[in-house]
């Protein structure tokens, strides 16, 4: 788990995502890391989530993120953390996304993963400079993975 | 060219760029320890999925 010490010498992404399987949060894993475990030569060193919108939820992530005395982000100051995004791109939340999901097994927990055609198909609206930079990447693997 | 210099900026995540000035180069390497560690065992993960049930319509 991680601790707020650790904020100091940086982000342990496996931590922070067995942190949220432990604390019973039902999320999927988006963004960078999503596309990362899926073979995208791109790089990462945060973990963006799209959590499920119940109360029960919210409540065990909030105190999860308590738990690693995360605090809101500022352009100018990023903290790295988990990123929680209650929807993404074209307003997809949580129950929307759960069909495009790959499961996969992390440290003996089922770690759902947003799947590569829809992180693509997400990314083709997205106007962060960021991902359109990053566009012809996932672009470029989805049809490695397609013709296999 | 401003405008180019700005789209540039836009591109870099500042944020982490001051994340990583403010570290100790030990502590620089742990962090990119850790999360390579943690790409590879997903990848892993990923792989052994993509292995168990490869027509699986999950799995593009």
């Amino acid at each position: 788990m991680p601790t707020g010490s650790e904020k100091q010498s940086g982000p342990d992404l496996g931590a922070i995502l067995e942190g949220l399987i432990e604390a019973g949060v039902e999320f999927i894993l988006v963004g960078g890391l999503a596309a990362v475990v899926q073979g995208a030569p791109v790089t990462t060193m945060d973990v963006d989530i799209v959590h499920k919108q119940s109360s029960e939820n919210i409540g065990k992530l909030l105190a999860f993120l308590k738990s690693i005395d995360a605090f809101h982000r500022r352009p100018d100051d990023k903290v790295i953390g988990p990123d929680v995004m209650a929807v993404i791109e074209k307003g997809k939340a949580y129950e929307n996304l759960i069909e495009h999901t790959v499961e996969i097994e992390f440290r003996g927990h089922t770690v759902r993963v947003l799947n590569l055609k829809t992180l693509v198909e997400l990314k083709r609206a997205s106007k962060d400079p960021r991902d359109r930079q990053r566009l012809p990447v996932l672009e470029e693997k989805l049809r490695q993975i397609e013709e296999e | 060219m401003v405008k180019e210099a700005k789209a540039k900026k836009e591109l870099v995540d500042k944020g982490l760029v001051a994340m990583f000035l403010r570290m100790s180069p030990e502590e620089r390497l742990r962090a990119n320890d850790n999360a390579i560690r943690t790409i590879l065992e997903l990848r892993n993960a990923y792989r052994q999925r993509k292995t168990k049930w490869p027509g699986s319509r999950r799995n593009t």
